[in-house]
């Protein structure tokens, strides 16, 4: 019941006309980072942290229109693959399975419409996951000590890459220099570390430029050379015409969608996508020969939908209880906490009770705002799809090098930022996937305290960082993260194929 | 073709030994030495890092081919404009520069001319007006300061 007051207090906060109005604007644009070709969620939200830093938000707003912003860019991935038979993100491909085939039907206006219901139902479904258990999992937390806390890192870095990951070896070098970045600086000692006697250096690296340039700068690379450029011929829609009974029948699939995507989406190393393709498969079992999935089933819309929107709400869990994200997007987010000076983690929830809170109840004002926009504005977003990116990406450039700009009015930054586009643009050729770069930026600090704490602790016993239980549990649970792709990776990948010749979007 | 994570592992490699080398000329810090160090942590990256890079030249991935000839001029302009653009910045202001730069762009990347540098100008006066007026920031105007209005 406690946890029922706090919600309580959360919704005094998100419901605070300003924090209602940000949520709005953060949804729409959410919304439209979604729609637009080539902007993922982890893009879209990292190109508006400086922006939310320029503007002088309270951290709870800036947290709550980020989350909006997150929360709309998983309702903006469907459009296109509804309509044009294109992801915009990794968990919008099992949409496509059966949203084109109904679009192809001339029912795109109902594939979108059933689309925003099942999200929201199974955001909705999550968000209830999140506040049940993200409380206990906070409590459970705060009795780990370093070394579990050393363990825990490892395991993020294991399984973010993936049960669906390539190639293992490929995400440890990728953690690897995301660290070695993140020791550059002056570190707690007062050494200084690989600066070079530059004095922009001393401070370290800010890993808000580093994110900017990794995504921002690297996708408009990859678009030049693709000569994408041009833009899709202009959609039309149908008018809705959607009978209660049709939104009757999607009803169990999406709470079931809902819940197995908010699972994945806690559990280490799964994500969205998985999260979408399990949902859409176990319904496809559970209707049996009675649907025609493949053909345009409103079901084969609607399960990956929530699947997919749960497992984003699901992915908060670990990123808000631990401090350890499971996906891109999260990751970004946890910068912003980490640069409004939020340490995230288990005392978020004592310490920062009215933050976290406020964001899990702007979670849920955020679904609702997203429906109302989602139904009655899907033709606003829907004529954004023929915006033609070679327009599009260089605005989308020019608001990051804005954004970064005006963190601190100076040239150098935009120089690291490019660097880190150049960076960024090499790494995806070589498939080396950015966000455990980021996650080593990240956690690079903290891991460093960590081990340090627990080497104090132990005066110098390297046994024990593997000397708890919990410890152990955790070290092996990252084994298992970092080898189970190598036995299972190929054979899920191949069943998640799909007949579309798409560059694999960066992140979920 | 299997050249790429090869020259990018001894690439590592490199990085990984000259990293590790470096940590271990940091001074001591004042106090004598702990348990962990400033050292002991990039010690341990460089060994990670050494390893997996080892690993990536004895079992390579296929290569991705990489943008020669045409396009691969244009990524190089690309750069260039965005280096500029920074460069340029606060000499010419944020408008000039951000016309040249976005309109560049546009146009590189198969818009026609007059489209492009128009659809760069119209951003950069939508910004910039954005900025100052609505966020109340102050992008540098540099050449247009003229149109300053006090």
């Amino acid at each position: 019941m406690e946890t029922l007051g706090f919600l309580m207090d959360g919704f005094g906060v998100a419901l605070q006309p300003h924090n209602l109005m940000f949520a709005l604007m953060g949804a729409f644009l959410g919304t439209l980072i979604g729609a637009l070709p080539g902007l993922g969620p982890a893009n879209g939200v990292a190109i508006l942290i400086p922006l939310a830093f320029s503007l002088g938000l309270a951290p709870e707003t800036a947290l709550i229109m980020l989350t909006s912003v997150y929360a709309g860019a998983m309702y903006g991935g469907r459009i296109s693959s509804i309509l044009l038979n294109i992801p915009g993100d990794e968990p919008a491909m099992m949409t496509c399975l059966d949203g084109y085939p109904m679009a192809q039907k001339g029912k795109a206006a109902e594939a979108l419409a059933i689309s925003a219901i099942a999200s929201f139902i199974g955001s909705l479904v999550a968000t209830v996951g999140l506040i049940l258990l993200a409380p206990l999992l906070a409590k459970f937390a705060l009795t780990f000590g370093p070394a579990e806390y050393f363990a825990l890192f490892m395991l993020a870095f294991a399984t973010l890459g993936g049960i669906t990951g390539k190639n293992p070896v490929k995400t440890v070098v990728a953690a690897c220099l995301g660290l070695m970045i993140a020791t550059v600086g002056i570190d707690n000692t007062g050494v200084q570390r690989y600066t070079f006697g530059v004095l922009e250096l001393f401070e370290g690296v800010d890993f808000i430029i580093a994110i900017v340039g990794l995504f921002a700068i690297s996708e408009l690379l990859f678009f030049i050379e693709e000569r994408a450029g041009g833009g899709k011929e202009n959609m039309k829609v149908n008018k809705l015409a959607l009978s209660w009974r049709e939104i009757r029948d999607i009803l169990p699939t999406s709470l079931r969608g809902g819940v197995l995507g908010f699972i994945a989406g806690v559990l280490p190393g799964a994500g969205a996508s998985l999260g979408s393709f399990i949902s859409y498969t176990l319904e496809k079992k559970v209707v049996g020969k009675k649907g025609h999935f493949g053909q345009g089933d409103p079901r084969g819309v609607a399960a990956p939908e929530a699947g997919n929107n749960g497992a984003s709400s699901g992915a908060l869990v670990p990123m808000l209880t631990l401090g350890v994200p499971g996906s891109g997007t999260t990751a970004v987010l946890l910068a912003l906490l980490i640069s409004l000076n939020i340490t995230p983690g288990p005392l978020m929830f004592t310490q920062n009770a009215d933050i976290v809170w406020g964001v899990i109840a702007a979670l849920l004002i955020g679904n609702f705002l997203l429906l109302l926009l989602n139904i009655p504005l899907v033709g606003i977003f829907v004529k954004l799809l023929s915006i033609p990116p070679m327009y599009l990406l260089p605005v989308v450039t020019m608001v990051a090098f804005v954004g970064i700009y005006s963190i601190s009015n100076t040239t150098f930054d935009l120089y690291f930022m490019v660097a880190f586009g150049v960076g960024g643009y090499i790494l995806r050729k070589l498939e080396i996937p950015l966000v455990p770069v980021i996650l080593g930026l990240l956690l690079g600090p903290e891991m460093e305290k960590n081990l340090r704490h627990a080497m104090e602790i132990s005066d110098g016993d390297w046994m024990i960082l593997w000397d708890s239980g919990l410890a152990i549990g955790l070290w092996v649970f990252a084994g298992v993260g970092l080898i189970l792709p190598y036995l299972l990776g190929p054979l899920l990948r191949r069943r998640m194929q799909k007949p579309i010749e798409k560059g694999t979007p960066e992140s979920d | 073709m299997t050249f790429n994570d090869r020259i990018f592992g001894v690439l590592l490699i490199v990085l990984a030994v000259a990293y590790g080398w470096a940590a271990s000329q940091f001074p001591v810090p004042f106090g004598g030495g702990e348990a962990v160090g400033p050292d002991t942590f990039p010690k341990l990256l460089a060994v990670v890092l050494a390893i997996s890079s080892l690993y990536l030249i004895v079992r390579p991935d296929p290569d991705n081919a990489w943008p020669w000839s045409r396009t691969g001029v244009e990524l190089i302009v690309a750069v260039v404009v965005l280096i500029l653009y920074a460069m340029l910045l606060q000499p010419l202001g944020f408008i000039i520069s951000t016309t040249l730069a976005v309109g560049t762009l546009c146009w590189r990347m198969g818009a026609p001319p007059v489209k492009a540098y128009v659809t760069g100008a119209v951003a950069g006066v939508i910004v910039y007006f954005l900025f100052s007026y609505g966020l109340d920031l102050a992008l540098p105007l540099g050449l247009l300061s003229f149109l300053e209005v006090n």
